[in-house]
């Protein structure tokens, strides 16, 4: 019920924040690049807390967190991206993405700002010359930030391990209708 | 009726009650399936059952519902007056669960937005010829005139029997308009509604008060009459209808039971039934009556007299209709505004509600197990005190809304009642069916997930274990077969069983069947197998010992699907068989789902929670009670029982355990008779848990059936018993 009367005026807010966010990324640092998330995924960031690991898992599902009652996991990015693992501290944080209505944690090194990427200055990842392709699938684009780039992540694929040739089909596609 | 409103509000209304009324109807015909006929009582509860589906079913413009509950109305109308010998009762047992099946599968249509387009007609037919063979064969005996059967849809005509109590009084009722009042149609109606508040049985005249608008002329000329039947006292009446502006006067006579049955004062009975007349007729009769107003006894008298009408016998009268529904009683012993002792809630909001209360049980361990407290040197009495009290609360909260999600096991039980009458009468098996302990309460959605596996335990004892009964002859058993189904709790668990007096299971047929699909260890001989284990095999997928499939058994699906639904709410299901003697399926099912006591332990810095109830014992071990097998697995000795031990550390590949079995704490779990030893570092406490699920990103894990949250916040995962086991 709760969610059914809070569904309709959050959908009024994105509506009406719609443009605002528009275009907004959430960036963050990770090994030695920059990363942008779109903003509306992004649900809040919290301090770094203590993780509940689950055996036989995945290693960067680091575990489950509780965010106020609710049971989340937490994915460690760096693991995610095959970087070498960090040390977690005082300044580690964690991002609360929502996807598809699913709350999941990101473990990020360093948050770095709030950045406005116009579309013209998004350019589609290059399909060759990249040694480390793996991580071509979780980036759909590339935004140029004044001298600096980001990688723009899309967080269905940073969450879901798919084939990497039906994920790059479909980034393609998303590509050409951008 | 004229009263306007919208049917979408309505319509979960008319299908709650329905449905409600059609199990009791259910409940009723089964419950008197082997009796020479329905009894009185029986005959007006189906009657009028049947009377209130098919009103309600008219104004929600259901025809073909209307239509059947109609023809099985008029069959026990007939029933009723003229209590006819030698009516097959099966049959008629028959017919009616037909009738309530059709008008079942039609509301489900409703349920889920199909178009009602059930054909009643064959059923209606089939009534139709029953009701005239039950008509002739009596005709024919006594003589007397076939009886009236409204055979008209017509949703406007009802007859109610009264339920008639100590209590009830009758009254008569006049109400005088003065003479320029407007409208003296709507006025009345306004009498007839306040006064249905209070009625067992409600009747006035003229009776089309709000859509015909000559009806005000009747009521200016005559006054307007009601008759009454109602726990109340002549002044209370007086009060609800009041003396108003528009109302010159009301009388009320208290008169007896036998001229309120008698139809009215208002002459002719047949005013009431029959609509056919035409309105001139109806205006010429109530002329006559007119003149016979105050003489209110030779009236009725008068009426008795006419031969031409049908004699009304006690117990029955027309009335003009009013809502269909369950009547408002007023209750003597309760002051007015108590009445509504039920709400129905949307079990969402009770979700909602017991989510709330999961939080709070937490956050209440979270303060009083707060680290902050165990600074030394703290004076907590008074906080200690207070924490007491606050748990005390707690406690009672849980129990209650526990308590409100707790439904009686009846309404599933009556359905397999129902399936053993169809499947017996079907096989042409002779079985009697016994409920024991049918009130036992259990948590609703654990219902839910019950009723099927049920449903299929039952058919398979009707089917497979009850022998036909020839067998049953040649075998020197009791003719008839008996099926019980009992409910118990014990020891927080919901034991319901299954039980026939059949056959029982071939254990040498199943182990044929067993070795042919290959389920047999080939390094095992046949007679080292228990019965139990024998047994096991027939909730494989896939398995039928039944050569012949039949319409009910015999597929091979069935067993595994009650296995499956039993698992999934943490059930178990233990079968029971001697040969000759029947066989015994019990279920054991928890009470509830959502909290459930804990033992949290820790093992190589993370916690876990197992159910309390499936560990039998702690102990503390020593070294020399382990035997270490080569190929790496290891067992226990304890007070000379050996058990396969599972380190939890080990078997989630943690780091940071303790490696010796004396360092830390063994458990001896319990499940399906199988025991192991887990062993962990230490253990933490026993707490009440809130389950929650483990977020779906994450995969499944083989052991882990959810998780929770501590008094500290943090979280543990919940071991499955049954995972480890395996």
């Amino acid at each position: 019920m709760d969610e059914m009367i809070k569904r309709p005026q959050n959908s009024q807010l994105t509506s009406s924040e719609h443009d605002e966010q528009k275009g907004k990324y959430m960036t963050f640092k990770s090994g030695n690049e920059f990363f942008g998330l779109k903003i509306q995924y992004v649900s809040e960031i919290i301090q770094f807390q203590a993780i509940t690991a689950i055996p036989e898992t995945e290693d960067y599902i680091k575990g489950l967190i509780n965010l106020r009652g609710k049971v989340i996991p937490v994915i460690d990015v760096r693991l995610r991206f095959k970087q070498k693992p960090f040390e977690y501290n005082d300044r580690t944080c964690i991002i609360v993405i929502n996807v598809k209505d699913m709350l999941i944690g990101l473990i990020v090194e360093k948050i770095a700002e709030v950045v406005e990427i116009k579309e013209e200055n998004i350019l589609p990842p290059p399909a060759i010359g990249r040694t480390d392709k793996v991580q071509n699938k979780y980036v759909y684009g590339i935004g140029k930030v004044g001298d600096s780039v980001k990688l723009l992540l899309d967080p269905d694929k940073l969450l879901n391990d798919e084939d990497l040739s039906v994920v790059e089909q479909v980034n393609d596609m998303i590509i050409e209708e951008e | 009726m004229a009263e306007e409103f919208s049917t979408d509000g309505m319509l979960d209304m008319y299908l709650f009650e329905n449905e409600q009324l059609l199990e009791q109807l259910q409940e009723r015909v089964l419950e008197q399936k082997d009796e020479e006929c329905f009894d009185e009582d029986s005959i007006n509860e189906i009657f009028r059952t049947m009377h209130t589906i098919k009103g309600s079913s008219g104004i929600m413009m259901f025809d073909n519902i209307t239509a059947i509950s109609h023809k099985l109305e008029d069959v026990f109308y007939y029933l009723r007056e003229y209590h006819p010998e030698n009516v097959p009762h099966l049959e008629l047992v028959e017919h009616v669960l037909e009738v309530e099946d059709f008008i079942s599968s039609e509301m489900e249509k409703i349920r889920s937005g199909n178009p009602v387009d059930g054909d009643a007609s064959s059923i209606i037919a089939d009534l139709d010829k029953f009701l005239d063979k039950i008509k002739n064969g009596e005709s024919e005996k006594e003589g007397e005139e076939p009886p009236r059967v409204n055979v008209h849809v017509e949703p406007k005509q009802f007859y109610i029997a009264p339920v008639a109590t100590s209590a009830s009084r009758f009254y008569k009722i006049y109400i005088t308009f003065f003479p320029e009042t407007e409208m003296a149609n709507v006025r009345a109606y306004k009498c007839v509604y306040a006064l249905k508040e209070i009625a067992e049985d409600l009747l006035y005249s003229p009776e089309d008060i709000i859509s015909d608008e000559r009806s005000s002329d009747i009521i200016m000329e005559e006054g307007f009459r009601i008759l009454l039947q109602a726990q109340c006292t002549e002044e209370e009446i007086r009060q609800i209808i009041g003396v108003g502006y528009d109302i010159q006067r009301v009388d009320v006579f208290e008169c007896k039971a036998e001229e309120f049955l008698q139809g009215f004062d208002f002459g002719d009975p047949e005013v009431m039934i029959d609509l056919e007349s035409s309105v001139e007729d109806i205006e010429a009769r109530t002329q006559k009556q007119e003149q016979a107003d105050e003489e209110l006894q030779e009236e009725v008298k008068e009426a008795e007299k006419k031969p031409e009408k049908p004699k009304i016998a006690p117990g029955d009268f027309v009335i003009k209709s009013r809502e269909p529904g369950k009547q408002k009683k007023l209750a003597k012993d309760k002051p007015k505004g108590e009445k509504a002792s039920f709400i129905s809630v949307n079990v969402k909001k009770m979700d909602q509600l017991m989510e709330l209360i999961g939080e709070l049980v937490i956050s209440e361990s979270v303060v009083l197990q707060n680290p902050d407290l165990k600074v030394p040197g703290l004076n907590l009495n008074s906080f200690n005190k207070a924490a007491a009290q606050l748990s005390k609360i707690s406690t009672d909260l849980q129990n209650v809304i526990m308590s409100m999600r707790m439904v009686p096991l009846t309404n599933t039980f009556q359905k397999m009642n129902r399936i053993v009458f169809d499947v017996s009468r079907k096989l042409g098996k002779d079985i009697e069916f016994e409920m024991v302990g049918e009130n036992t309460e259990v948590d609703k959605n654990i219902i839910e997930h019950i009723s099927d596996p049920l449903m299929h335990l039952v058919r398979n004892a009707v089917d497979h274990g009850i022998e036909t009964n020839e067998e049953r002859i040649d075998s020197g058993k009791p003719d008839k077969g008996k099926v019980t189904l009992s409910a118990k709790t014990e020891a927080g668990k919901v034991w319901i069983s299954v039980a026939d007096n059949g056959k029982g299971l071939d254990r040498n047929k199943i182990l044929e069947k067993a070795r042919k699909q290959g389920l047999l260890d080939d390094n095992k001989p046949e007679s080292d197998y228990t019965d139990k284990e024998v047994y096991q095999f027939i909730i494989q997928p896939g398995f039928s010992t039944n050569e012949q499939i039949t319409e009910y058994s015999g597929r091979g699906v069935g067993m595994d699907v009650v296995v499956q639904n039993l698992q999934t709410i943490g059930g178990m299901l233990d079968i029971e068989s001697t040969p000759g003697l029947g066989s015994v399926m019990n279920l054991k099912i928890p009470l509830t789902l959502a909290i459930i006591d804990g033992i949290v332990m820790e093992t190589g810095g993370s916690s876990f929670v197992l159910e309390t109830s499936v560990i039998k014992e702690f102990v503390r071990v020593k070294e020399e009670m382990m035997i270490h097998e080569p190929n790496g697995e290891e067992y226990i000795m304890i007070r000379g029982e050996c058990f396969p031990v599972i380190r939890l550390g080990e078997w989630y590949g943690m780091k940071g355990y303790k490696e010796s079995v004396e360092d830390g704490v063994m458990l001896i779990l319990e499940m399906e008779d199988k025991k192991v030893c887990l062993f962990v570092d230490k253990l933490i406490g026993e707490q009440e848990i809130v389950v929650k699920p483990i977020p779906s990103y994450i995969k499944k894990v083989r052991g882990l059936s959810g998780c929770t949250q501590l008094g500290d916040g943090s979280i543990a995962l919940i071991l499955d018993a049954g995972g480890l086991i395996e």
